[in-house]
């Protein structure tokens, strides 16, 4: 027998097959013992952890805290980076001075300042805000010049020959030539953005998801974490997919 | 009683349509010299014209369009359109097309004939009207909704020209705009221009490498050379309207482009 070549519902299919094949052999792994159960939970039984964790007022509470933690930061971080970027990206003597040091930042890992954001904002709710903001904006603002580098300079001097203004430019130039690359760059922020959030919670807190799955963890409640993993496994790709959705509808003239 | 400030001259120059170069210069500064682009250039466009500017690369002739739209400010000397100068874009006074990737490729047609109008905030219901006008005047009716990588690049550039006449400017200034497209396409292009041209009564500033599109299509070629970029010919070309394929194997039509090669060679 031949393959045929796979399309769209066939190719669909064979990723949910993947998808349950890893689930049904984590099942097994589990139920065998050829892993050790207490150290890996069957997939039924972390389901079932997880849907008791969600009936929980204390863990339903600590998600609220986490997605407010999560979307103040990056609604900090997403427009002022935007901003940032494009001023940096739109002058090209600032671009050539900023633009390399944009990259030695980028390139030091967060985590080692995570001491040092306790130590100025204390353990709460600034810290994990403020450390969110700190992993997301480096990233936003490089996609963000890197966006604006995507306009073809032939739109601009579309624009100044019918005497646009500079907002008209900015809004009806940059930002559509700009939006698919903007929402990739949405994306990846996200990622960073939660791991910033969730690892500040996992280092010094006293609530979020973050703290929880930490908690669980130092006490050997494999369950309840591995359920938590789940959790937020499933919420972060779901964003990504989302985002994703509309870029493939927001990007169609793109080709 | 009329102020004397609003009585119309009676200077052709000062009419719609009309271009009016004097003198003008541009250098350009390089890191170890400095480049002629433009010296001492001065040209009449009488309204209602089709004029071709050729040269070789180099001579300046993108750049002297560009004045002319107001795109770029003229080292020394003046442009004046309509009887005023031109300092900045004017797209009451001049409309132009740019070559082929110029359109907003996440407008549709109709929205990237729209939008110098919408950049003026016309009422939506009056832009479509225009736009519409616009589209069928090149020969689009009917493709208003399609994006541009949905276009072949001879409607492509119809859709341009139709962005450069929606806001009805005497001027239409042509920067090589059928560059891009192929042999077959082009020779359409310039037949479907002229007809536009002959239906609309622009003035026409076109730029182009080639030789044959320039006698072609003009009323007038207006050779350049390189280095300093300059005048050296203006040529009358009397081939009757409506020209035809056939007169681009006629004695005239010869002498002329024979006439022109034989500049450009001299300062390529």
């Amino acid at each position: 027998m031949t393959l045929v070549p796979a399309h769209g519902l066939a190719l669909k299919l064979a990723r949910l097959a993947v998808i349950l094949a890893i689930i049904a052999a984590w099942e097994a792994a589990s139920r065998t013992g050829l892993v050790n159960p207490r150290l890996l939970p069957s997939a039924s039984e972390t389901l079932a952890m997880l849907v008791n964790l969600l009936g929980r007022a204390a863990v339903r509470n600590d998600l609220g805290v986490t997605a407010m933690e999560v979307l103040s930061a990056f609604a900090l971080a997403v427009p002022l980076g935007c901003l940032l970027g494009f001023l940096i990206a739109e002058n090209r003597y600032s671009a050539d001075v900023v633009k390399p040091l944009l990259f030695f930042a980028f390139s030091i890992p967060k985590s080692i300042f995570l001491p040092m954001f306790i130590l100025v904002f204390g353990v709460g709710f600034a810290q994990k805000v403020g450390f969110g903001f700190f992993s997301t904006i480096f990233i936003v603002i490089m996609s963000t010049t890197t966006a604006v580098e995507s306009v073809r300079v032939e739109y601009l001097t579309v624009a100044r020959s019918y005497a646009a203004t500079p907002a008209q430019t900015a809004f009806r130039v940059y930002l559509p030539a700009m939006l698919p690359v903007l929402l990739e760059a949405l994306r990846i922020a996200m990622i960073f953005n939660l791991t910033g959030v969730i690892l500040a919670e996992m280092y010094a807190s006293r609530d979020g998801f973050g703290h929880q799955i930490a908690t669980w963890g130092e006490n050997f409640q494999m369950p309840q974490l591995l359920a938590g993993v789940v959790l937020i496994a499933v919420i972060a790709i779901a964003f990504n997919e989302l985002i994703r959705w509309v870029e493939t509808r927001c990007s169609h003239w793109r080709t | 009683m009329q102020p004397l400030a609003n009585v119309t001259p009676l200077n052709p120059l000062a009419r719609a349509g009309a271009i009016e170069v004097r003198n003008v210069s541009q250098v350009f500064k390089t890191a170890n010299q400095d480049v002629v682009a433009l010296s001492d250039v001065s040209l009449d466009i009488r309204p209602g014209r089709f004029v071709v500017l050729v040269g070789p690369s180099g001579c300046g002739k993108s750049t002297l369009l560009m004045m002319m739209a107001g795109l770029q400010r003229p080292g020394s000397g003046t442009i004046r359109i309509n009887g005023a100068p031109i300092e900045k874009p004017d797209p009451n006074r001049v409309g132009v097309v740019f070559q082929e990737a110029s359109l907003f490729p996440w407008l549709t047609a109709e929205d990237n004939v729209e939008f110098p109008l919408a950049l003026r905030g016309v009422a939506k219901t009056e832009r479509r009207a225009k736009a519409e006008e616009a589209l069928k005047l090149v020969g689009l009716e009917g493709f208003g909704k399609r994006h541009p990588h949905e276009l072949s690049g001879g409607m492509k550039q119809r859709v341009s020209i139709a962005r450069g006449l929606v806001q009805d400017p005497p001027v239409l200034l042509m920067d090589e705009p059928f560059a891009a497209l192929d042999e077959q396409t082009r020779m359409t292009m310039g037949d479907e221009l002229l007809r536009i041209w002959a239906a609309t009564g622009k003035t026409v500033v076109f730029v182009t490498h080639s030789l044959t599109e320039a006698v072609y299509l003009a009323d007038e070629v207006v050779v350049m050379s390189a280095r300093p970029g300059r005048i050296v010919d203006t040529l009358q070309v009397q081939l009757p309207r409506p020209r035809t394929y056939d007169m681009l194997s006629g004695d005239t039509f010869g002498a002329l482009r024979d006439r022109i090669w034989r500049h450009i060679r001299k300062s390529a």
